[in-house]
């Protein structure tokens, strides 16, 4: 039997169709960028999903469970033996994205023979001010993408493309506060999750998707599942800045919605 | 990536340096002793107290060089993460390598682990940096000893730590230094906690108060420590909120207070 180039094409569909079906039932995961640092929330059921890599870098992702924990901790190894045999201002997420996961992630999806990994990732690096913040998302096909002030993963690029608009709002000016920033992300959770979920509102756009059924599904929602978010500070004076906001953090971000 | 299985999976940064080549272990040991024209800069004197809130750390200045003055704005008292301070006299070279690469191995652990890395292994871990120095230490060169002050949150006070050139470890009461200057001063401590009382009952400004007339007894007496005339030490807390910057305009209040 001969391996023809029509099959390499066949195997890599299969392997998209196969790794799309799984993808799409994930919690999304919504980054943006605020005055004092920078936010990655979503929400989960048991499994801690947001971690801290570096000084400055954090990540999140969706899918397989052990695929995303070979990424975190292959980035982690990266970004500590970069900043202690260089330093610390050497650990860049285009370093860590680009040349560390990227390539070993497009090399595991093209090798048929091979498992590839189920994963859409969301990378973050707080910068000194929040116009030098970056978020990278990197696809399963180790594809990555680089976005200043917001960015999103999500079962569908559909999905992940109507977060950004909730997490940039078109009406929106300046550089949101925590508050804001929470309140943003968990709508904008919402919305991803559901474009993922329901097919027919990719036919019926935008548009067909009422405030009030995002707020209800929002609430049924964080009934059922836990609220993670977590944050890069950047004016904290602690060596860490990385942190996971508490429970009340967030109700406290969210009563103070009333009306804004 | 695939091979990540059989990764490092405690923590342990060493490892992962090691494996990656990154370790300067052995490569730049000469093999007879090093003749004197090598001259390694080395910093002197270090000063730990406990206080009321947890413990202080003073260090002077003043780099040397045989009995050349290399420097005289050498930064001795090094953060190793939120809760530990160091306080490093002799070789500066290895002294500095040393901090960055405990500065990395906790956040290391911390960030793989996802829990801190206890005081217990944090201690350890210094033994093994300085154990892991012995072959130069023994050729005459990169020869440190290190006042690590922890505060303990499990018991709730502040802890120091000093060791020897191998790495053996010894818990002290109420103080510790090290350096050239600190064996001259050494009776001092003792003079004042019989005369004034122990130092963890002291404020902050007693303290600080009473570590710097140790800085300036120890410059008196020793070449190799600046003491606190020309350029103000440098100095650090550690309570539990975390390490506390002193300013040099506290310093400087204090000292102008002082009979010198």
């Amino acid at each position: 039997m001969v391996y023809t180039p029509y099959d390499f094409n066949e195997s890599v569909r299969h392997r998209t169709e196969y790794i799309e079906e799984r993808l799409r039932d994930g919690s999304p995961v919504a980054g943006i960028s605020y005055d004092g640092g920078v936010l990655l929330l979503t929400l989960r059921r048991t499994q801690r999903k947001i971690f801290e890599i570096y000084d400055r870098l954090m990540f999140a992702g969706l899918g397989n469970q052990s695929d995303l924990e070979i990424i975190r901790v292959g980035a982690i190894d990266f970004a500590h033996q970069e900043g202690y045999a260089r330093s610390p201002d050497d650990v860049t997420i285009q370093r860590v994205v680009g040349f560390a996961i990227s390539p070993g992630v497009k090399r595991a999806f093209g090798d048929v023979l091979n498992a590839p990994f189920v994963v859409r990732a969301l990378f973050a690096e707080m910068g000194r001010k929040p116009e030098d913040d970056l978020f990278y998302t990197l696809n399963y096909d180790g594809e990555f993408v680089s976005l200043n002030w917001a960015a999103a993963v999500a079962g569908t690029p559909e999905a992940e493309e109507q977060m950004v608009r909730q997490l940039v709002p078109e009406d929106a000016s300046g550089v949101p506060d925590l508050h804001t920033a929470i309140r943003r992300a968990l709508r904008a959770w919402a919305v991803g999750r559901l474009w993922a979920i329901d097919a027919h509102l990719e036919e019926e756009g935008a548009e067909s998707l009422s405030e009030e059924r995002i707020e209800t599904f929002l609430r049924e929602q964080m009934e059922e599942l836990q609220v993670e978010a977590a944050i890069l500070d950047r004016f904290t004076k602690r060596e860490r800045k990385f942190r996971l906001l508490k429970d009340e953090e967030i109700q406290l971000a969210l009563s103070a919605s009333a009306g804004a | 990536m695939g091979e990540r299985l059989n990764a490092n999976t405690s923590g342990d940064f060493m490892m992962l340096l090691r494996s990656r080549g990154l370790w300067r272990e052995g490569e730049t040991i000469p093999a007879e002793p090093v003749q004197a024209s090598l001259r390694e800069a080395h910093g002197t004197t270090v000063i730990a107290l406990k206080y009321r809130e947890g413990v202080l750390n003073v260090g002077d200045r003043r780099a040397t060089s045989a009995n050349a003055i290399m420097y005289d704005r050498a930064e001795k008292i090094l953060p190793l993460d939120d809760y530990t301070l160091i306080a490093i006299a002799g070789s500066y070279a290895r002294a500095m390598e040393i901090v960055r690469y405990l500065q990395h191995s906790f956040k290391y652990y911390a960030r793989t682990q996802l829990q801190e890395m206890s005081l217990e292994g944090k201690l350890a871990e210094v033994s093994r940096a300085l154990a892991s120095n012995l072959s130069m230490a023994l050729q005459g060169i990169g020869m440190f000893i290190p006042v690590v002050s922890a505060y303990d949150l499990d018991r709730g006070e502040g802890r120091i730590f000093f060791y020897d050139g191998l790495g053996a470890r010894f818990e002290s009461v109420e103080f510790g230094a090290a350096g050239s200057g600190s064996e001259r001063i050494r009776g001092v401590f003792d003079y004042i906690i019989k005369t004034r009382g122990p130092f963890h009952e002291m404020t902050l400004e007693e303290a600080l108060r009473e570590s710097l007339l140790l800085l300036d007894i120890a410059a008196d007496l020793d070449s190799a420590t600046a003491g606190i005339e020309k350029v103000l030490p440098i100095a650090r807390a550690v309570t539990a909120e975390g390490i506390q910057e002193i300013t040099e305009e506290q310093l400087a209040e204090i000292k102008k207070s002082l009979k010198l």
